[in-house]
C-alpha cells in the first residue's frame, strides 16, 4: 500500500477500566501523542467494526475512552479486561480549542454522556483555575444510576461551582433534581461578553440548553457545541456525518454555535 | 333445416338457445392480436350477426346471433384472421378445423409487465402449432409470474414464469431491499447473513422480485427461461380444484413434450362412451403415477428440474 | 496525435495493450437487466472493440472501476490487520465526457477532502481514460447545463466510424500502441441537450430550504432504493462492515461497501438515534449536496448531469426537475 494507510489503526492496551454503571465503562488506553479535548478515535475490534469514541480523559502516556453499551462494537468492547486490547486510530475531529476560552468565564453545560468529551476540558481548568475568569459547570444525568464520573464530581464538587441534577429521581434522592435547562438562570454570569459556554449533550437538551443562554443575553459567538454525527470513516470520506457543506469529523465536532446554527441534517 | 351438430361444434360454433341461430367463437392464441383483424370481426358482426361481439372467458371473441345456413360464408370471411393468428387448419376456408382443445391463454407478459419472466403470447403459440388442432378438451394457460393474473391454477396446464437469480456478491450494498421485497411480496426465501444475502433454492419461487428491487444489479435473471408446471386444476360441476405442481425449473422444450405426451394418454384412457371427457378426470380415475408415466416419456429433463413424486389434488367435493 | 486506423488493428493494439492494462467499457450485457429480456449496460473488462456500447448511455456510471462497489480494506487473523495484494495491471477506462468530469468529484473527495485515501489514490494512480465522445444527448442528459459536455482531460479520445477508428492520443505512452495514418478530426461532443437545468445561485437558496413544502411531495413518492445513488457518477459515500469467516471465526475482514443516502440505515448510530426519516428530507440533502452544499465547500458544482438518477428512478422522480423547481422557488423568495 502507498504510503501510510489512514484506515490502518494501531493497537492499544487497556491500562484500567472504571465500571459507572452497568452500560458506562470508562477504558483508560496506552496512548502517546498530541490530543485535545472534544476529538474522537475510531475504536475498533477486528470482525466487529469500529465506532466513533470520544476521549474523555487526556494524560501524558494515556487517553480515557467513555463508552456506553449501545451497539455490537460497544457490546463486544465491554467484554475487554485490563490488558487486553483495542484498536484505534485518531484523534480526529478539531476539539476545542482551549485558547478560545483562556481569560473569559467558562460554563459548560454537559447532559448524560455528553460529560465524556468535555471531561478534558474540565481537568484543564481544574488544574489551572487562574487561566480562567470564572468556572461553572452544570451537568445532568437521567437518574442518580446513570451518573458518570462520580468520584470526579466529587472533587469537583469541592473545588469548583457544580449544579449537578438528575431528570428524575426516587423520593428519597438528596440532590437536585430537572433539567439543566432550569437550573441555566442560577449560574452567575458576571460579564456577558466575556464568557463561553460549552453545551454538549443529546440534541434535545442542546437546543433548549442553548435557547436559555441565548434568552439570557449570551452571544452566539460565546457558545461552543458539540455534535454527534455518524462518524463512520473520521477523515471525511464516507459521507455519513455531512451537513449541508460540513463535514462534522473534519469541521467539527465541536462549533461555535454561530456556525453551528446554520446546520441542518 | 337438417344441420350435424357435432360438425358445427367443431367447427367452433355454438349451438344457442336461439333455434337456428349460431355464434362463432374467434380464438386469440395467447391474448394478443393485431388490431386489424377487428374489421373483419365487426364485418362479420354486422353483416350476419347481431352487432355484437362477446369477450369470452378464454381471451377470444364469440360473435353471435349469425344464421345457421350463413357457416359457410362467415368461414370464407374469417379465414385471413385463421391465417393472421397462425391457427392450424386441415382445409382453408372451412373456418376452425376442432374446438375441443381450448384457447391458449397468456397473461400480458413480459412485452409489457415488469414482472413477468418471459413472452407469454410467444410460448402460448409455439404450444398451439404443437397441439391443434385437437378434439380433446384441453385447457392451457400461460402466465409471466407467480403472480398469476391469467390464473393458470385453474387450468389442466398452467406454466409459470420463474427466474433463477444470480448473485454478484461484489456488486450488493446489503440494502437489505431484495430481502424486505422477498419477506413482505413473496416467500421469504432470502436472508442477509455477514451483510451478504442467501437465497434458499427450495423456497425461491423464482418471482424475480430481488432483481426488480435490487438497486445495484447484484441480483440479476439467468439466461436460461424456467418455469413452473402445475396441473389438472379446473373448475365445473363434478371437483373444481387448482392444479397443483408437477415440475418445478422445467425447461421450455419439456413442457410442450409433456402437454403432446398427455394427447397419447389421452388417446389410450379417455371413456369414449362419453360425450367429451376432461383431462383431469383422466387423470383422476389413472391415478397421477400412471399419468405420469405417460407424460414424461422421452423427456430429457435438465438437472435443475424437480418432478413431484406424486400429488393429491384437493378441491371442493360436493 | 490524431491518426486513422483500422479497427482490425485498433484491436491488435488493444491486445497488446491488455499485457499491462485491465481494459474497462460500457458493455451491454445481455439478460442482465431489471427486467426479464433486456440488457444492463454496465463496465466490464473487454478485449475488443466490438464488445464495447457505444450507442447507448451506460446504465451503471464507470467510477465501479475505480471505486468498487465492494472492497476489502484488512484481512483479520487473532490480531492482525493485512492489507490486500494490490492490483498489479494499470486501468484503461472507456467513458464519456461527463463521467470524465465526475472523477474530478470523486478525487475531491478521495485524495483532497481531508487526509487522502490510499485505496483510492492507489488505483486512480494507474487509470488512463478513453474518451468516447457523444454523437448526440441522450434522453434526461443535461451536460451541458453542467458545463461537463466537453473534456481535454484524456489520454485516448475513440471516434469508431464505420470500419475504421480515429484516434486522437494524448497521452505520449500510448503512442507506442496505435499506429495509423494521422488524420485530423474532432472529437464529438453535444452543445445542447433537450434538459436543461437553471441552477439557484446560493444567495438564492434559503436559510430555511428544509423547511420548504417542495420537499413533502417527495415523502410519498419516493421508496428510498437508492438507485439514484448508485447509478450515479460522482456519489462517493460508502460504509464499513467487519465480518468473520463463517468457517473460521478466528479471520475476517473489513470491507466497504457503497452506500447512500437514500436508504434506511445511512444516519443511524449506536444507541439508534437517526436524522432524516423522511424521504423528502434525503432528497432534500441529496439535491442540495450536488448543486448547493459541495459548491460551497469546494467552488464547483458536484453534478456532471448524466442524467442516470431520473434513467433509474422506478418512481419517475426527476431529479432535474426537483433542481429546476429549486430554481423557481429562489426566483420566488427574491
Amino acid at each position: 500500500m502507498i504510503d501510510t494507510n489512514v484506515y490502518m489503526p494501531i493497537k492499544s492496551n487497556i491500562m484500567e477500566i472504571i465500571q459507572h454503571t452497568d452500560v458506562e465503562y470508562t477504558f483508560r488506553m496506552a496512548y502517546k501523542g498530541e490530543v485535545k479535548p472534544g476529538q474522537f478515535f475510531e475504536v475498533s475490534i477486528p470482525k466487529y467494526g469500529e465506532c466513533p469514541i470520544s476521549v474523555s480523559g487526556i494524560g501524558e502516556e494515556f487517553i480515557d475512552f467513555t463508552i456506553r453499551r449501545v451497539g455490537k462494537v460497544t457490546d463486544e468492547l465491554h467484554k475487554f479486561k485490563v490488558g487486553d486490547i483495542f484498536f484505534i486510530r485518531g484523534p480526529y475531529g478539531n476539539g476545542f480549542h482551549m485558547d478560545d476560552y483562556k481569560n473569559k468565564e467558562v460554563i459548560i453545560v454537559a447532559g448524560g454522556s455528553g460529560l465524556a468529551p468535555v471531561k478534558g476540558i474540565i481537568d484543564i481548568i481544574h488544574q489551572q483555575p487562574k487561566d480562567y475568569e470564572g468556572f461553572n459547570l452544570l451537568v445532568g444525568f437521567k437518574s442518580p444510576d446513570d451518573i458518570l464520573f462520580k468520584e470526579e464530581l466529587k472533587i469537583w464538587n469541592e473545588d469548583l461551582k457544580l449544579i449537578l441534577t438528575v431528570d428524575g429521581a426516587k423520593e428519597d434522592y438528596r440532590g437536585k433534581v430537572g433539567l439543566v435547562t432550569q437550573y441555566v438562570d442560577d449560574i452567575i454570569i458576571k460579564n456577558m461578553d466575556n464568557v463561553a459556554i460549552i453545551i454538549v449533550g443529546p440534541p434535545m437538551m442542546m437546543k433548549f440548553t442553548v435557547e436559555a443562554f441565548l434568552k439570557r443575553g449570551v452571544a452566539c459567538e460565546n457558545i461552543w457545541v458539540s455534535y454527534e454525527r455518524k462518524m463512520h470513516c473520521g477523515i471525511g470520506k464516507c459521507g455519513h456525518c455531512r451537513m449541508d457543506d460540513t463535514y462534522i469529523c473534519l469541521d467539527g465536532p465541536v462549533f461555535n454555535f454561530s456556525k453551528a446554527k446554520h446546520l441542518y441534517d | 333445416m337438417d344441420i350435424n351438430t357435432k360438425k358445427v361444434t367443431k367447427n367452433a360454433y355454438r349451438i344457442t338457445k336461439q333455434r337456428y341461430k349460431t355464434a362463432l367463437r374467434v380464438r386469440v392464441p395467447g391474448g394478443r392480436l393485431k388490431a386489424e383483424y377487428l374489421e373483419i370481426l365487426q364485418k362479420i358482426a354486422d353483416e350476419y350477426g347481431d352487432g355484437d361481439l362477446h369477450l369470452t372467458t378464454r381471451q377470444g371473441f364469440e360473435i353471435t346471433g349469425i344464421d345457421m345456413d350463413k357457416i359457410d360464408e362467415v368461414n370464407a370471411i374469417i379465414q385471413p384472421v385463421i391465417e393472421g393468428l397462425e391457427i392450424n387448419q386441415i382445409n382453408p376456408n372451412t373456418g376452425y378445423t376442432a374446438a375441443g382443445t381450448r384457447n391458449i391463454c397468456a397473461c400480458i407478459g413480459n412485452r409489457v409487465c415488469p414482472k413477468a419472466q418471459y413472452e407469454t403470447s410467444g410460448f402460448a403459440k409455439r404450444i398451439e402449432q404443437a397441439i391443434f388442432p385437437n378434439d380433446f378438451h384441453v385447457k392451457v394457460a400461460l402466465t409471466g409470474c407467480p403472480n398469476d393474473c391469467i390464473k393458470v391454477r385453474m387450468h389442466d396446464f398452467g406454466i409459470i414464469g420463474m427466474t433463477l437469480p444470480q448473485y454478484d456478491k461484489q456488486r450488493c450494498v446489503s440494502c437489505g431491499r431484495c430481502v424486505e421485497k422477498c419477506t413482505k411480496l413473496s416467500t421469504g426465501a432470502l436472508t442477509m447473513e455477514n451483510y451478504k444475502v442467501t437465497r434458499e433454492h427450495d423456497k425461491c419461487i423464482g418471482c424475480g422480485e430481488c432483481v426488480l428491487n435490487c438497486p445495484t444489479n447484484a441480483w440479476t435473471r439467468n439466461e436460461e427461461k424456467f418455469y413452473r408446471l402445475a396441473i389438472m386444476g379446473r373448475t365445473g360441476k363434478k371437483n373444481p380444484r387448482l392444479a397443483e405442481d408437477f415440475i418445478l425449473w422445467i425447461d421450455e422444450d419439456s413442457i410442450i413434450k409433456i402437454i403432446k405426451n398427455t394427447y397419447d394418454y389421452i388417446g389410450e384412457y379417455i371413456d369414449r362412451s362419453l360425450p367429451k371427457e376432461h383431462i383431469g378426470y383422466i387423470v383422476d380415475r389413472t391415478g397421477f403415477i400412471e399419468y405420469k408415466k405417460w407424460a414424461l416419456k422421452d423427456v430429457e429433463l435438465s438437472p435443475m428440474a424437480k418432478v413431484a413424486s406424486n400429488i393429491y389434488w384437493g378441491g371442493i367435493r360436493y | 496525435m490524431k491518426i486513422e486506423i483500422s479497427k482490425e488493428d485498433f484491436n491488435k493494439s488493444l491486445h497488446r495493450l491488455g499485457d499491462e492494462y485491465r481494459i474497462y467499457a460500457p458493455v451491454a450485457m445481455a439478460y442482465k437487466g431489471t427486467f426479464s429480456d433486456t440488457d444492463s449496460i454496465r463496465y466490464k473488462e473487454i478485449n475488443t472493440l466490438d464488445e464495447i456500447e457505444f450507442n447507448l448511455k451506460s446504465h451503471f456510471s464507470p467510477k465501479e472501476v475505480i471505486l468498487p462497489i465492494t472492497q476489502v480494506l484488512f484481512y483479520f487473523t487473532e490480531d492482525q490487520y493485512k492489507e490486500p495484494e494490490t492490483e498489479k495491471k494499470k486501468l484503461l477506462v472507456f467513458l464519456r465526457a461527463c463521467d470524465i468530469h465526475a472523477v474530478k468529484r470523486m478525487d475531491q473527495i478521495y485524495l483532497e477532502n481531508g487526509q487522502r485515501d490510499p485505496y483510492y489514490q492507489e488505483v486512480r494512480d494507474t487509470v488512463k481514460f478513453v474518451l468516447i465522445g457523444c454523437e448526440k444527448s441522450y434522453r434526461n442528459c443535461f451536460c451541458v447545463s453542467m458545463g461537463t459536455n466537453k473534456t481535454e482531460d484524456y489520454s485516448l479520445g475513440i471516434k469508431p466510424v464505420g470500419d475504421q477508428v480515429l484516434l486522437d492520443i494524448k497521452d505520449e505512452e500510448l503512442n507506442a500502441y496505435f499506429f495509423g495514418e494521422e488524420k485530423d478530426f474532432e472529437m464529438n461532443y453535444v452543445t445542447s441537450n433537450d434538459i436543461k437545468v437553471l441552477i439557484p445561485e446560493p444567495h438564492q437558496i434559503a436559510k430555511d430550504i428544509a423547511e420548504a413544502p417542495l420537499w413533502r411531495e417527495y415523502d410519498e413518492r419516493c421508496v428510498a432504493c437508492g438507485k439514484c445513488n448508485f447509478v450515479c457518477s460522482t456519489c462517493t459515500c460508502f460504509r464499513m462492515q467487519d465480518i468473520f469467516y463463517k468457517d473460521n471465526e478466528n479471520n475476517g475482514e473489513r470491507r466497504r461497501v457503497w452506500a447512500s443516502c437514500q436508504v434506511d440505515g445511512y444516519t443511524d448510530m449506536a444507541g439508534g438515534h437517526s436524522f432524516r426519516k423522511r424521504h423528502g428530507d434525503r432528497m432534500r440533502y441529496k439535491v442540495l449536496h450536488k448543486v448547493y452544499d459541495y459548491n460551497k465547500r469546494f467552488g464547483y458544482h458536484m453534478c456532471v448531469g448524466c442524467g442516470r438518477c431520473d434513467d433509474a428512478c422506478p418512481q419517475y422522480i426527476s431529479f432535474s426537475t426537483c433542481v429546476n423547481k429549486l430554481h423557481d422557488l429562489g426566483k420566488e423568495e427574491r
